[in-house]
C-alpha cells in the first residue's frame, strides 16, 4: 500500500518549495520510494534584464534572493568584468570577500539555529508561543535542559547574524542588499576605523562560531546518529570555487572541483559542460538540452510529466549537489560522509574557515590605494561569472549587445540541489536524497524536514527564470 | 562632513517620541486593545514573489527593539513561513486559525502575480497569492505591504512584467493600505511603523503613496552629506553623486540620517548606500525600478 504524504508549503526555507512522497510499508516501517520536488513561484528576471543597461545587473540579480544578495553581486560583477575586460584591484577583491564572507556567516548561522533547528529541538516549555507553536513533535527530539540550552543560543544567534549583517555593512554599504559590488571593484572607500570596527565585530562573531555554534552542531550530530546515513542524495559534489586570494583568479580559499561518489574521484569543472533540461518541467521542449548561454525559456502550462518550474541543470548529464559540503569536500577540508548531519556539520566548520581567512583579508587592505578600476560598458560581448552561494555553485551568463544585456541567465545552486527528475529519470539531488527515508508519522513527517532543511533550499533563486504556466493538479492523499 | 550622533538622535527621538512607547513594554497596551496577558499584536505575513529581503532585513531590528523582543515580546507571529515551526498542512491551520479570530495586522511582502490566475505564486496547495491576501485582508485590522515589491510592485513589476506582478497599492480589499517600501525595507520603519500601530491603535500620517511621512517625509538629496561637496567623477570618487546617477533627489527616506545596520538603538548606522559611493538608486519609490534605471550614469 502507497501513501503521499505532502509537506505543502515547506516552511524555514526561503521562497515557496512543495514537497510530495510516496511512502510504502516494509516490514513494518513506512519509507519513501518516490518523491517530487517543486517549486511554485515565478517572476522571469531573464525577460526583465533584457533591454536594460548591464550595470544594473549587480543590484537586479541581487533581488534574485535576499537571503544570498552578496553571492549574485559578486556573480554579476565577475560576469560584467568578464565582458568587460577589467580587474578589480586588490583592494576591490578583498572588499569584496569581506562583505561576502560576512554574509556567508550570517547565513550559515540563521540556517543552523533559525531554519534547522526547530526540526530537532522540543521546545515546549521554553517557547510555547507563535511562532514556534504549533510545531511538529518526535521522539527523537532533544528535550528538557538541553533544549532549553539550544533555545539560548538560538537567541543569541538573532543576535550574532544581526551582528555579521553589521559587519559586512561597513564596506557593503547596507545589507542586506550590497550596494559596493561594481564591475572593476568596489564603490567604498574605507578608513582604519572602518577596519578596526570590522575587526571587533569579527572577533566576536568567530568567538561564538568558535564556542556556540561549532560544538552544537558537534552535539547535535552526536544525537541524531541515525541522521548520518539519511539523505545521501546523488553522492556526486560540484563546486565553482570562491574568494579569490590573487588578483588572477587562480587561487582561492574554497577551490573549484568535482567529486565523482561512484568512482571516489576528483575532476575539474568545464562550465561548458553544463546543461539544463526540461522533461518534467513546465517548459517546451525546446528549451532542453541547452547551455546557460543559450539558454530559452517557454512555458509549457500543459506539458505532460511536469510538476515544477525548476529546470533541471546536469553536469555531463549527471545529477550533482552543490552546497558547503561539496565546497569543504572538494577543497579536502572535509570528507566524513555524505548525510543530512554531514551537511550541517560541513555548513559550521565552512563558516569557522571564512571567518578565519577574513582576519587575513583584513590586514591585507591598504587604506588610501584604490579600491576601483574602470572600463567603459562594450558595445557587445559576453561574459561569466562563476562563484558560490551559502547554498552552492551559483552561475551567470551575461550577453551585451548595443550596450545592453541582450541575455542574462542565471543557475542557483538551489536549481541543481532542488531540481526535479530528468530526462533519463534520475531524480533531482533533494529528490534522491529523501529516497528510503524512513517515516514514523506522516503528520510529523520531522525526518522529511530534516534532510530538506538540510540542504538550505532557496526557491526564489532556483525558479527566479522560470516563466508562467499552470501548475499539474495534484492530489491529496490524506496521510 | 557625517552627521553627528546628536543630530541622528534628535531626528530618531522626534520618532521615538511619535511612537508613544518603548516597544517590549506594549504588552500593556495591547492589554488595553483587548488581547490577553501575553498576548502580543497578532501578525499574520504573507509572501508573494518574494526574495525574503525584507524579512531578513526585518532581522536587523536593533533600533526599536530587537528581533528577539518582537518575537518574544511584542508580536504574536502567527504566520512567517521563514521563521515558523509547522510546515505543511500545520503551518496552513496556524494562518487559518488566525483568519478565524480575526483583528491581525497582515503584512504582505514581494509583490502578487495577476497572470495565469494568480498560479505564478501560489501560498499553499489551491490558495494563490492573490486569493490568500484578497483573504486574508477581510479580517485583518491592518493591511501593510512591506518592501517596494509588497507595496507598488517592485523589482517583480518591472518591465515588462511578465507575470503581471503588482502591490497592495494605497487601497486594498477595501482598505487603506500602510506602505512601508524599500528595497529591502529598512527594519526601524517597519517596527516603528508597527509601533505606532500598537501604541495609538491607528496608522501614522501617511502620504498619497501609503508610506508614513515620519520615515518618509523627505528626499534622501535634503539631508544627505555629501550634497554641496565638489561633484565625484568616477566611482569610488568622495564627493556628490550626481553625475553618476544618484536618484537621491527624488527618492523619499530618512537614509542619510538613520542610515543601516545600526550597532545599538540610539546610534546612526554603520553605512548606507551613498555612504559606501554607490549612487542611491530610489528604491524607496513607486517608480522603483523603471523610472530610477539606470542605476549609473558612467559613460560621459
Amino acid at each position: 500500500m502507497v501513501k503521499a504524504v505532502n509537506v505543502s508549503p515547506m516552511t524555514r526555507i526561503e521562497g515557496h518549495l512543495d514537497i510530495e512522497v510516496d511512502i510504502e510499508q516494509f516490514n513494518g516501517q513506512w519509507r519513501v520510494i518516490d518523491a517530487r520536488c517543486a517549486g511554485v513561484m515565478f517572476r522571469g528576471f531573464e525577460t526583465i534584464l533584457a533591454g536594460r543597461d548591464p550595470r544594473d545587473a549587480t543590484h537586479y540579480t541581487q533581488r534574485i534572493c535576499g537571503v544570498c544578495p552578496v553571492s549574485h553581486a559578486m556573480a554579476a560583477s565577475m560576469a560584467m568584468e568578464d565582458a568587460f575586460d577589467v580587474a578589480a584591484p586588490d583592494n576591490g577583491r578583498l572588499l569584496r570577500n569581506l562583505v561576502l564572507g560576512a554574509n556567508f556567516i550570517q547565513s550559515h548561522v540563521l540556517h543552523f539555529y533559525h531554519l534547522s533547528a526547530p526540526d530537532y529541538v522540543d521546545t515546549s516549555g521554553v517557547l510555547d508561543r507563535s511562532p514556534w507553536i504549533p510545531r511538529h513533535t518526535a521522539e527523537d527530539m532533544i528535550g528538557g535542559d538541553d533544549a532549553a540550552t539550544i533555545v539560548g543560543h538560538y537567541l543569541q544567534a538573532l543576535e550574532i547574524r544581526r551582528k555579521a549583517h553589521q559587519m559586512g555593512a561597513i564596506f557593503g554599504g547596507r545589507l542586506p542588499g550590497a550596494c559596493n559590488f561594481v564591475p572593476g571593484g568596489s564603490t567604498c572607500r574605507f578608513d582604519r576605523q572602518q577596519i578596526d570596527e570590522f575587526a571587533a565585530l569579527l572577533t566576536e562573531i568567530r568567538q561564538f562560531i568558535d564556542e556556540v555554534y561549532v560544538p552544537d552542531v558537534r552535539a547535535l550530530a552526536g544525537h541524531f546518529t541515525a541522521f548520518t546515513q539519511l539523505g545521501q542524495g546523488p553522492r556526486n559534489l560540484l563546486a565553482y570555487g570562491v574568494f579569490d586570494l590573487d588578483a588572477a583568479g587562480a587561487d582561492r580559499l574554497l577551490a573549484r572541483g568535482r567529486y565523482e561518489g561512484e568512482t571516489d574521484s576528483y575532476h575539474d569543472v568545464d562550465a561548458l559542460k553544463i546543461k539544463e533540461y526540461v522533461t518534467h518541467s513546465w517548459f517546451t521542449p525546446v528549451c532542453g538540452d541547452r547551455h546557460p548561454s543559450e539558454g530559452v525559456t517557454e512555458p509549457d502550462v500543459d506539458k505532460q510529466g511536469a510538476y515544477s518550474f525548476i529546470k533541471a541543470p546536469r553536469y555531463e548529464g549527471a545529477v550533482y549537489e552543490l552546497g558547503p559540503l561539496a565546497r569543504m569536500w572538494v577543497n579536502g577540508d572535509y570528507r566524513k560522509g555524505i548525510s543530512a548531519i554531514h551537511r550541517i556539520e560541513a555548513r559550521a566548520l565552512e563558516a569557522k574557515k571564512i571567518a578565519d581567512a577574513m582576519v587575513g583579508w583584513l590586514e591585507q587592505l591598504q587604506v588610501g590605494q584604490a579600491v576601483y578600476a574602470h572600463a567603459a560598458t562594450p558595445t557587445a560581448a559576453t561574459g561569466t561569472g562563476l562563484t558560490e552561494a551559502p547554498r552552492g555553485a551559483l552561475g551567470h551568463w551575461l550577453g551585451i549587445e548595443e550596450g545592453k544585456i541582450a541575455h542574462y541567465q542565471v543557475i542557483t545552486p538551489t536549481a541543481w540541489n532542488a531540481s526535479p527528475t530528468d530526462g533519463l529519470e534520475q531524480f533531482g539531488a533533494i529528490e534522491d536524497a529523501l529516497i528510503q527515508t524512513p517515516v514514523r508519522d506522516s503528520e510529523n513527517p520531522v525526518e522529511l524536514m530534516r534532510i530538506v532543511h538540510s540542504f538550505d533550499p532557496c526557491l526564489a533563486c532556483a525558479v527566479h527564470m522560470a516563466r508562467p504556466g499552470r501548475r499539474a493538479r495534484r492530489i491529496h492523499v490524506a496521510g | 562632513m557625517d552627521l553627528t550622533r546628536r543630530d541622528f538622535l534628535k531626528g530618531a527621538a522626534a520618532v521615538a517620541a511619535a511612537l508613544g512607547c518603548e516597544l517590549p513594554g506594549v504588552r500593556r497596551v495591547q492589554r488595553a486593545l483587548g488581547a490577553g496577558d501575553d498576548a502580543g499584536l497578532p501578525v499574520v505575513w504573507l509572501q508573494g514573489q518574494s526574495c525574503s529581503g525584507c524579512s531578513i532585513s526585518l532581522m536587523n531590528s536593533i533600533e526599536y527593539g530587537s528581533i528577539r523582543d518582537l518575537l518574544v515580546e511584542t508580536l504574536d507571529l502567527e504566520f512567517h513561513r521563514t521563521l515558523m515551526a509547522a510546515s505543511g498542512d500545520l503551518a496552513v491551520s496556524a494562518a487559518e486559525d488566525a483568519y478565524e479570530a480575526g483583528g491581525y495586522a497582515l503584512i504582505v511582502e514581494g509583490s502578487i502575480p495577476l497572470g495565469a490566475g494568480g498560479r505564478y505564486c501560489m501560498l499553499w496547495p489551491e490558495m494563490t497569492a492573490l486569493d490568500g491576501v484578497r483573504r486574508f485582508a477581510r479580517r485583518a485590522s491592518f493591511v501593510i505591504g512591506v518592501g517596494t515589491c509588497g507595496a507598488y510592485g517592485g523589482l517583480v513589476a518591472g518591465a515588462p512584467n511578465p507575470t503581471r506582478a503588482r502591490g497592495l497599492g494605497t487601497r486594498f480589499a477595501g482598505k487603506t493600505v500602510i506602505n512601508i517600501p524599500g528595497c529591502p525595507s529598512h527594519p526601524d520603519w517597519i517596527v516603528g511603523t508597527v509601533g505606532h500601530l500598537i501604541a495609538h491603535g491607528s496608522a501614522p500620517k501617511l502620504d498619497r503613496y501609503g508610506r508614513p511621512e515620519m520615515f518618509y517625509g523627505q528626499q534622501v538629496h535634503r539631508r544627505c552629506p555629501r550634497r554641496g561637496t565638489p561633484a565625484a567623477h568616477t566611482l569610488s570618487d568622495s564627493g556628490c553623486l550626481r553625475h553618476l546617477g544618484c536618484k537621491g533627489p527624488w527618492a523619499r527616506a530618512d537614509c542619510p540620517v538613520r542610515r543601516w545596520n545600526a550597532a545599538e538603538s540610539g546610534e546612526a548606522g554603520v553605512n548606507w548606500c551613498v555612504g559606501a559611493g554607490s549612487p542611491c538608486y530610489g528604491c524607496t519609490e513607486p517608480t522603483f525600478p523603471d523610472r530610477m534605471s539606470p542605476f549609473y550614469d558612467l559613460e560621459a
